[in-house]
């Protein structure tokens, strides 16, 4: 049996050497398909996660539950503590529910009285976050709902209260939600109140850049950040966060999306903007044929007339 | 005794990519959605580095090629690249395994170090050629040197816990006769 080994170990090495070659160079293949032809090997990359992690999930949701509640055994050491601090929250926060009553009640009152009527098609689907991206590197987590419950890439993910992030690849069961954070997001944005556009693109940390803004002067600690909806890439209006600079001087924005726990997030149904294409009956006739540059000018007098 | 051995090889190349799949499962865990300062190190690398080192038998390059492949797609990483690195390094560990064997934990661990930051570097080179934005340098930096420091646990845990040791030159008839062919 040793001796018949030996025999075949004896011819190995320069099989093994192009057996390493094969294994490397297919390898380095699928790397360069990949950089080739992105969106098909990822689609397949969505493809194993949708296999995988579902059936992993039997295990994962008590193990994170598990953690989770050690970590928060931590916390009870400083039970009192955490008490006291929460009875004066308490107390602040009822001030602001009266607030919040009131302002609700107001802005009510406002919409009824302009008859305005909110976006019936704005709906969401919620999931449970199954997985992260497991790499230091990227920002994704991974929700349980899927092209089987019509989410489709693109849309908005939020939590309660603020934007999480986009969809961005989805399974069958599974879809992948690019955080805010994540180095390759960048969200159109609006800055309220002085209504400057600009990107949040994420760099890696918790708190992303405020990119392409067009006059910093006029933005302050503190200001609203909101999704302008350019480009149709969100809903205009989503909540984003507050700006604050950081120690280097830049402008930054904090979320308000509560990124240490992930736990349930919405997605937005978004079927686009509808755009206004054609130059419309009244100011111009239906067969008049005015090449575009011309159209303008008549437009503008007949709106100065009326 | 034979028997014996061949059902521990199988079971052994069956317990790395199980391990494997434990590390990633940990990995994937959602704990963790606030970009973090640090990096945590790459288990899965200093495993297949240990094994590759003690146990080359345990590991074939096949196995190791479909773990990694896997790690790539599970990880969000570039498919594919950093797999065909690490095949590549640790194929390279496994034919210093004989000269190793004699030099002490010290030299080995100067080894994988070696091996690990030559990974790293090409990595980051090879992406910047094809122009893919690579992972930001501080944490890649952060978790090679993770990497290496808890290389010795690794190895530890696998002697200790998992038996993947090296051969004793006594019990070592055909193992000897492989290296000698490798060499």
């Amino acid at each position: 049996m040793a001796k018949d080994r030996s025999q075949r170990e004896d011819f190995t090495p320069p099989l093994r050497r192009l057996l390493i070659a094969v294994i490397a160079l297919c390898l380095l293949g699928i790397f360069l398909v990949w950089r080739i032809d992105s969106p098909r090997v990822e689609r397949f990359r969505t493809q194993v996660t949708d296999r995988v992690v579902p059936g992993m999930g039997w295990a994962m949701t008590p193990v994170t539950g598990m953690i989770n509640l050690l970590r928060d055994f931590q916390s009870y050491q400083r039970l009192s503590e955490q008490n006291r601090e929460l009875r004066s929250e308490l107390r602040q926060m009822q001030a602001w529910k009266e607030a919040a009553l009131q302002l609700e009640q107001e802005n009510a009152r406002l919409l009824d009285l302009n008859n305005v009527r909110l976006d019936p098609r704005l709906t969401f689907v919620t999931g449970v976050v199954m997985a992260d991206s497991g790499s230091p590197f990227r920002q994704s987590v991974l929700l349980n709902v899927g092209a089987r419950d019509g989410i489709m890439d693109g849309w908005a993910a939020m939590d309660g209260i603020g934007l999480v992030g986009r969809i961005s690849g989805t399974g069958k069961n599974t879809a992948r939600v690019i955080l805010l954070t994540d180095a390759a997001s960048a969200v159109p944005s609006l800055i309220q109140p002085s209504g400057q556009t600009a990107l949040v693109s994420g760099d890696n940390t918790a708190a992303p850049l405020i990119d392409f803004l067009e006059n910093p002067d006029l933005v302050r600690a503190g200001d609203r950040v909101v999704s302008s909806g350019d480009g149709g890439v969100f809903p205009a209006g989503l909540l984003i966060g507050q700006i604050a600079t950081d120690p280097a001087g830049r402008l930054r924005v904090r979320l308000s999306a509560d990124y240490e726990r992930l736990e349930f997030l919405r997605v937005l149904r978004h079927h686009g903007v509808d755009s206004v294409t054609d130059p419309g009956t009244i100011v111009t006739p239906l067969n008049a044929q005015i090449p575009p540059a011309a159209t303008q000018s008549p437009s503008g007098e007949g709106a100065g007339d009326g | 005794m034979a028997e014996l051995s061949t059902s521990r090889l199988w079971l052994m190349r069956a317990a790395f990519p199980g391990l494997a799949l434990l590390i990633m499962f940990f990995q994937l865990l959602p704990l963790d959605t606030v970009p973090r300062r640090w990096a945590a190190p790459d288990l899965l690398i200093a495993l297949a580095f240990a094994w590759s080192l003690r146990r080359p038998d345990y590991v074939p390059i096949i196995s190791l090629a479909l773990v990694m492949l896997m790690a790539d797609l599970m990880l969000q990483r570039p498919p594919g690249l950093l797999a065909m690195l690490l095949v590549l390094g640790c194929e390279y560990l496994k034919t210093q395994t004989a000269g190793l064997r004699e030099a002490s934990f010290a030299g080995e661990w100067a080894a994988v170090s070696m091996v690990l930051v030559g990974i790293t570097v090409l990595n980051r080179l090879i992406l910047l050629i094809v122009a893919v934005q690579p992972a930001p340098l501080g944490l890649s930096l952060i978790q090679m040197v993770l990497t290496i420091a808890i290389y010795p646990a690794v190895v530890f845990v696998s002697q200790s816990l998992m038996g993947v040791r090296k051969p004793a030159p006594g019990d070592a008839g055909a193992l000897n006769t492989r290296t000698r062919a490798r060499t």
